[in-house]
């Protein structure tokens, strides 16, 4: 596939509950994408939006966006899964070569609504909804403990996972303020409340308020924007069934498959040298080791082992990732700009050196059904 | 899943299970709870009080928003200039809806409009004086606001809308 | 640089207001099923990827393609959900294309579903949610919700489409007889669709206008029904479509263009478009689109539409608004069976959205039923070839639009 580069990009401070409206929200961070790029509103001819109307409580969530989110009279479009989703369909719209310049938004408000209650009308409404017994948060629980038994791995091992990424987000000023903690021990995120055992809820990404915005454009109008583009040289997404017993919970299939398919548009052969650092969205601590697992960074297993940390082997989720914040319909997206921001060296306070090619991700469903995968590349 | 299972699956669900049972389940409304910023509304909810009407113009497209509104969609830009508006305006459209009165169970008949106030670029749902009958409702028909006796500063200061008889009067007005 | 997209074939299920027979997953799957019949050369495994879209508000499921997978056939396969209100089918057509012509790896044939059981939810639910917030704000704003419910009780799509219709009647001085003629059309094409869902082969003029109002000028029997039905939409390449069906449909141009929501905009704050018969996004839609495809003279080149009208005075509406007719005649035209199954250019001859309404599903019927008519395989075929069509849809709050135009010639813009 050619080259497509992400030429603006902004994401809204996040917040567990933000003092202001969804809309002055969404223009915020639409206004910031348009105005990092240093663009106007007519130079948009395409834009997409990710929200959800579960999540918003609005049927048709797009309907009133239109105009605070950048798509008056432009060829807009909702995605209704996560922002990287979003980011792929207009991707699509500028490979397509119908558009020149296409805005992508994503995000939501978690104050507004309980968020995993939510999430309960995404289970099988015969089976599985009357009992209520499975939803996203058992279902990590499930897989969690799948892995730990089948690899013997503690689960200490997994709480550093949390450690880390808490940290992290420490350093990165845009990560929700409730995540931010930079002297967190194992201990604490062992203690904390019990969710789904063994899932704790400081292993959770917790549910917040954000918004996010990305502008992309093809190779030639994207170094006409700006010098210093990140490219997309690669994307796969892929789901997988939907029944837990029909899925090895110890591996992800459909991150696996994603992650071929972007492998091969990128033409990489060995992501274990090739990938200089990694945003996942991981919902929940254990997902970001199977993840790294499933595209290769690590041997299967092998997966808490790594050294993850900013100056690390591979570093994964520099930002604090989803555990960092975690805004429904728009953490993807923010993974994708927080990679991008590596690329660019302009992750002050978490910078990885030398970052050449990074990858991102997102998900929707319960132990991440649906993964989507982006290598993103820097320089000319 | 191979096309034969696939086909296969498909087949047994239709032919084998014929009965489909209803799951019982609901969507509480009750949980979400919307956030709105109002900074932008309250100079307008001010001069309400003080029976005066108030919209905020977009120097980008010049569009005046009547009731204000944060953003303007064609320029994606704030608007900032708060300009006066007439009491006057004209019904862009309208619909009549049939509602069954709770007490006597009879289907009324209401007309509901769309009020273009002069002077503003947008606008916006209103009701008309209840008296008026709504056989004399027309798209274009000059409208007055009529005010609350003791306004308080929310939207229904503006009680209804007047039939205008005699516009020339209210001409005079000072513009903007 | 984008490829040329194809159509090879689309499957509907049968549509009814109950489907009680059935769960979402297997009304699903008999659309794919359907589908598929029609290109018998194809099979599970051909296809490559999926978009996919509902109205998810309608059914109470969020993300119902997370546990549907394997009834259409999504295991292990790259799937995209796109939801827009009322477009979504159209969207979700979009999508598909969108995802053949980007020439991602590995994906070139992609089967495009939209659906809708609406008897398994609470339409009023959803449809009160649309604007739930809006009006909270209106409440804490000093309306009480007497006069809010007052207010918006022309508020639900009906209103808005009320509101539209008398802008319309005024501008084109029509009277409830013209209105009532497009249902007349369109309910007895629908007769003669198996899948289509409000039947009437002897419908006459008068029983339409003996039915009470339901918001003036809008009568019972002149406004859609809630259907439960789905549609698939088979898309590949023009190299692989030759080998899959006899005439491939080219898709040529899309578009979807959104204009401000309509009588309440956000945060309560009125709407620019004064006029809602104006319809200023529906017009850059169809001027994109046939900018695309090539076409100049939409009014001659274009053989067939399938336009997306749950109420008769937006057919009227939109035929004139895409380019069709000059502007308010349209009532003309079908008075003189311009628009009728052996007429010079045939319109909805589905029955249209005014007799089968399963929301998500029915702008994704459009294009397919235009697609249907070019490869001749059409329920309600129309006597004449037809060479060029288009498949319109519409939703949100009177705001957002679809459009597709199809052609047995692929247009040759790429090369
Ligand atoms: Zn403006």
């Amino acid at each position: 596939m050619d080259k497509v580069g992400i030429v603006g990009f902004y994401q809204v401070k996040l917040y567990s509950d933000a003092n202001y409206g969804r809309y002055e929200m969404i223009f915020e961070a639409v206004r910031g994408a348009i105005d990092s790029a240093g663009l106007k509103k007519k130079d948009i001819t395409t834009a997409i939006s990710c929200t959800n109307d579960y999540y918003d409580g609005r049927t048709i969530s797009n309907c009133y966006t239109v105009e605070v989110g950048g798509g008056y009279m432009a060829d807009e479009s909702k995605v209704e899964m996560d922002g990287a989703h979003a980011v792929l369909y207009g991707l699509m719209r500028i490979l397509s070569g119908n558009h020149k310049l296409s805005l992508v938004w994503g995000g939501s408000m978690a104050s507004c609504f309980p968020y995993h209650a939510a999430r309960l009308y995404e289970t099988d409404p015969t089976w599985e909804r009357p009992v209520a017994y499975v939803n996203d948060i058992t279902a990590a629980g499930f897989q969690m403990r799948a892995y730990l038994e089948k690899y013997g791995v503690s689960i200490e091992d997994i709480a550093k996972i949390a450690v880390k990424n808490r940290k992290n987000a420490s350093r990165n000023p845009l990560a929700l303020q409730e995540a931010q903690n930079a002297n967190i021990t194992v201990k604490d995120v062992l203690d904390s409340e019990i969710y789904a055992d063994p899932v704790t809820e400081l292993m959770v990404a917790q549910p917040c308020d954000g918004v996010a915005a990305l502008l992309l454009a093809p190779e030639k109008q994207a170094l006409k924007i700006t010098d210093n583009p990140v490219w997309i040289t690669g994307v796969g997404y892929n789901q997988e069934t939907y029944y837990l017993g029909d899925r090895d919970l110890t591996k992800s299939m459909s991150m696996e498959l994603a992650g071929k398919m972007a492998f091969d548009a990128a033409g990489i052969k060995d992501p274990k040298k090739e990938i200089d650092l990694a945003e996942f969205f991981e919902a929940y601590a254990h997902e970001e080791v199977i993840f790294s697992e499933a595209l290769g960074l690590v041997d299967m297993g092998e997966g808490t082992n790594l050294n993850s940390e900013i100056d690390g082997d591979i570093p994964i989720n520099p930002s604090g990732g989803a555990i960092g914040g975690n805004p429904p319909c728009g953490t993807g997206l923010i993974r994708i700009i927080e990679a991008a921001k590596q690329l660019k060296g302009e992750a002050d306070g978490y910078q990885v050196k030398d970052a050449k090619k990074a990858i991102a991700s997102g998900q929707i469903g319960m132990c991440a059904q649906n993964n989507i995968v982006y290598i993103l590349e820097g320089g000319n | 899943m191979s096309k034969l299972t696939q086909r296969k699956s498909m087949d047994y669900i239709k032919k084998q299970y014929r009965e489909t049972r209803k799951m019982p389940g609901s969507w509480y409304l009750s949980n979400y709870k919307y956030k709105y910023n109002i900074t932008h509304l309250q100079p307008f909810l001010k001069k309400l009080k003080e029976k005066k009407l108030v919209g905020l113009k977009c120097s980008g497209c010049n569009t005046v928003y009547y009731p204000p509104r944060f953003v303007c969609g064609k320029c994606l830009v704030k608007p900032n200039r708060w300009v006066d508006l007439r009491e006057t305006g004209k019904v862009s459209t309208f619909a009549i809806a049939y509602l069954k009165d709770p007490e006597t169970g009879e289907i009324q008949e209401k007309p509901m409009v769309l009020v273009h106030h002069d002077g503003a670029d947008t606008a916006s749902i209103a009701q008309l004086n209840p008296e008026v009958d709504f056989k004399d409702t027309y798209i274009g028909m000059p409208i007055k606001a009529h005010w609350a006796e003791n306004p308080v500063g929310g939207l229904m200061d503006v009680e209804y809308y007047d039939l205008m008889k005699d516009d020339a009067k209210d001409l005079d007005l000072p513009e903007d | 640089m984008g490829r040329q997209v194809a159509i090879v074939s689309a499957g509907f299920s049968e549509h009814a207001s109950k489907r009680s027979d059935v769960n979402i997953a297997e009304l699903v799957s008999e659309a794919v099923e359907d589908c598929l019949k029609k290109a018998p050369s194809v099979s599970f495994e051909d296809i490559d990827a999926f978009a996919t879209g509902n109205m998810p508000g309608f059914e109470g499921s969020n993300l119902p393609e997370l546990w549907m997978a394997d009834w259409m056939g999504a295991r292990n396969k790259p799937l995209m959900r796109v939801t827009t209100g009322g477009t979504t089918g159209g969207s979700v057509g979009i999508a598909g294309y969108y995802t053949v012509t980007a020439g991602l790896p590995g994906i070139d044939t992609v089967l495009a579903i939209a659906f809708e059981q609406q008897s398994q939810g609470d339409t009023s639910v959803g449809l009160a949610n649309v604007a739930y917030g809006e009006v909270s704000l209106l409440n804490y704003l000093g309306l009480t919700y007497d006069q809010v419910g007052r207010l918006l009780s022309a508020g639900a799509a009906i209103g808005v489409a009320a509101y539209q219709a008398t802008n319309y009647m005024h501008k084109t001085k029509i009277v409830e007889e013209d209105l009532a003629r497009v249902v007349v059309q369109n309910r007895r094409n629908a007769a003669k669709t198996w899948w289509a869902h409000l039947k009437m082969p002897n419908l006459t003029i008068e029983q339409v206008l003996d039915t009470p109002y339901i918001s003036f000028p809008l009568r019972y029997g002149m406004v859609c029904p809630a259907s439960d039905g789905a549609c698939a939409v088979l898309f590949t390449t023009e190299e692989k479509a030759k080998n899959m069906c006899d005439i491939p449909v080219y898709v040529n141009g899309v578009a979807s263009v959104a204009h401000e929501t309509a009588i309440l905009g956000y945060s309560a704050s009125g709407s620019a478009q004064i006029d809602p018969s104006e319809q200023l996004g529906a017009m850059k839609t169809s001027e994109i689109c046939y900018q695309q495809a090539g076409i100049s003279f939409p009014r001659k080149e274009i053989d067939y539409a399938e336009v997306y009208s749950p109420f008769p005075n937006q057919e009227l509406m939109w035929v004139e608004k895409l380019g069709l007719f000059e502007e308010t005649t349209a009532p003309e035209m079908y008075k003189n069976g311009v628009t009728a199954l052996n007429g010079e250019l045939p319109i909805c001859c589905s029955g249209g959205v005014n007799s089968t309404n399963a929301i998500g599903a029915s702008a994704l019927e459009r294009p397919a039923v235009a697609a249907l008519q070019i490869m001749g395989k059409a329920s309600n075929q129309v006597p004449k070839t037809v060479h060029t069509a288009i498949g319109h849809g519409w939703g949100g709050s009177l705001n957002l639009c679809t459009m597709m135009v199809m052609s047995d010639e692929p247009q040759r813009k790429w090369r």
